[in-house]
């Protein structure tokens, strides 16, 4: 029988079936470790119309020279119509993902729209590799914050809403990018020990470490479980910073490096 | 007619997922139910080793081609293949100069195309196709036409591999993606060619001792998982959250007629199956 012709490596015999690889120093490469990926939420933000997303983007435009701005969209309540009538339908997980990255999609073109005047470029998945032309331009790079996992999309354990949505998206980005943190906005003023907006009486959590937030094991949480479970392992972004959109001044005070808002740090 | 409400601010579209929290545990509970819809449960998903199979060359791929093109007409079909030293030479290189696991999990999809276009050469006078991408919704076309379609196998996760668990390695290859595809499209059976009999309790290319394991459970191997495996360990434990995939067939793709026997639903290299499995 025919042997296998193997190129000499240092898996040449590895079966690549498992993560771990001994006896090599790995030292990863931050390829644009300055981009700002910013997270607009789909619901929080792009739900509530021109009265919430023109202020922050006054924000981020008059900061649009001084940081390089990769923005990722939400879904919102659209994603949710999608996801329901999908789950009513009893179709797999991997067919919401896929139909869910419609409604990021649309909500990144808008963006687009609204930004183009100041640069704002609409890209896809594929056009990841051209983000140093985008920025050498002085140009404001837009995409869905969905990953593009799409049919591939494992399926959830007693349900069928996709694991990787929009937050784990950006964490993502910003984790393959080499960023340290990425920036969510959203509206409220990041985590609280319950839903503030059901529950008038939740405190807010400026800090807390992903594992201390795994530990506690809430029924609810304000970013996608995956994102924290992923943040413990991360190489390069290890800091999470949910800030409240609606209130001025917040996306530029985190854009400037200041603590507002929540921090879920790696520990 | 859908109706929107837009007393909180936010503009919403009735739904059962309305204003909902989609990380809420109790709304994910609400989105689950019994039985799930299967898209194209008829369908056998074949996935053939890159190192296994495809570097052997002639010897190895010629028979295999001319007994998968023998079953053709007599299953509905779906190939995949794997990318073999390629993706490992690939790999070392590629983490040797510190390209992050996202980075590399870009790069291998590479090598397993090149692999499917060399199938596709081999098999496209028995109606084999190279698909694009996502474009399964023209499955029905191919299927029906007696055709032979070959997919891509590595997930697209691309530069978005969720950090590994363990090392620097992207965890999601091309086992995983076709387990994966199989299952989304309501799939029961996926059966991967490789150069050995099946699973064993560790790499038999390096231990004389290991033993070849001929039936076993998903919750008996997730129990005592083999440190050396033949498949994804992704596979394994997406599985468990799967609905569709009831058996999982690893055949030796060197000895003639094995595949076959496993398309007929014979004892041939490992089964290994969901226990809930009906």
């Amino acid at each position: 029988m025919s042997d296998r012709r193997v190129i000499e490596n240092a898996l040449g015999e590895s079966a690549l079936t498992s993560t771990g690889w001994k006896g090599f120093d790995y030292d990863p490469v931050a390829m644009m470790p300055d981009t700002r990926v910013i997270k607009v939420g789909g619901q929080s933000i792009m739900d509530r119309g021109r009265a919430a997303l023109f202020p922050i983007l006054d924000e981020l435009v008059a900061v649009k020279d001084k940081y390089k701005l990769l923005l990722c969209c939400g879904g919102g309540t659209r994603a949710r119509h999608i996801y329901a009538m999908a789950s009513d339908l009893e179709l797999p997980t991997g067919v919401l993902a896929a139909l869910g990255g419609y409604v990021p999609r649309q909500n990144a073109r808008m963006l687009q729209m609204l930004l183009a005047k100041h640069g704002g470029l609409f890209i896809m998945h594929d056009d990841f590799e051209k983000l140093p032309l985008y920025f050498r331009l002085g140009c404001i790079p837009i995409m869905t914050g969905m990953p593009p996992f799409g049919y591939w999309e494992k399926p959830t354990e007693g349900g069928r809403i996709p694991q990787h949505r929009t937050d784990a998206g950006v964490f993502l980005t910003a984790e393959v990018l080499g960023v340290k943190r990425a920036l969510f906005i959203k509206d409220e003023d990041g985590l609280f020990t319950d839903d503030p907006k059901k529950n008038p009486g939740a405190t807010h959590i400026p800090r807390i470490g992903a594992s201390e937030l795994r530990a506690r094991n809430l029924d609810d949480m304000v970013l996608e479980r995956v994102v924290i479970e992923y943040l413990g392992r991360a190489r390069f972004c290890h800091e999470l910073q949910i800030v409240n959109g609606l209130k001025r001044g917040m996306v530029t005070r985190a854009l400037e490096g200041e603590d507002v808002g929540t921090i879920i740090y790696k520990d | 007619m859908s109706k929107l409400v837009t007393d909180d601010g936010r503009t919403h579209i009735q739904s059962r997922l309305m204003r909902e929290s989609l990380v809420d545990r109790k709304v994910i509970a609400r989105t689950d139910s019994e039985r799930e819809f299967e898209i194209m449960p008829n369908v056998v998903l074949v996935g053939i080793g890159g190192q296994s199979i495809f570097d052997r060359g002639k010897g190895a791929l010629l028979p295999l081609v001319e007994e998968i093109s023998a079953l053709r007409g007599k299953h509905r079909l779906m190939l995949g293949v794997g990318g073999g030293t390629r993706v490992r030479h690939t790999v070392s290189i590629a983490l040797d100069l510190g390209v992050p696991t996202g980075g590399v999990a870009q790069l291998v999809g590479a090598m397993e195309e090149a692999n499917a276009v060399f199938l596709n050469a081999l098999l496209a006078k028995h109606r084999s196709i190279v698909m694009q991408r996502e474009h399964f919704w023209e499955l029905p076309l191919y299927i029906e036409n007696g055709m032979l379609p070959i997919v891509i196998s590595i997930p697209p996760y691309h530069f978005w591999e969720p950090p590994p668990e363990d090392g620097p390695l992207p965890a999601h290859g091309s086992d995983f993606g076709l387990f994966i595809l199989a299952e989304v499209l309501g799939m029961s059976r996926v059966v991967f060619v490789k150069d050995e009999d099946g699973l064993y309790t560790k790499d038999p290319k390096q231990h004389a001792d290991a033993k070849l394991i001929k039936r076993t459970t998903l919750s008996a191997l997730l129990a005592d998982m083999p440190e050396e495996l033949i498949l994804d360990r992704q596979l394994f434990k997406a599985w468990q959250a799967a609905r569709h995939v009831k058996r999982v067939h690893i055949v030796n793709g060197l000895k003639r007629g094995e595949l076959t026997r496993a398309l007929a639903g014979e004892d041939a290299g490992t089964i290994i199956e969901r226990e809930d499995a009906t």
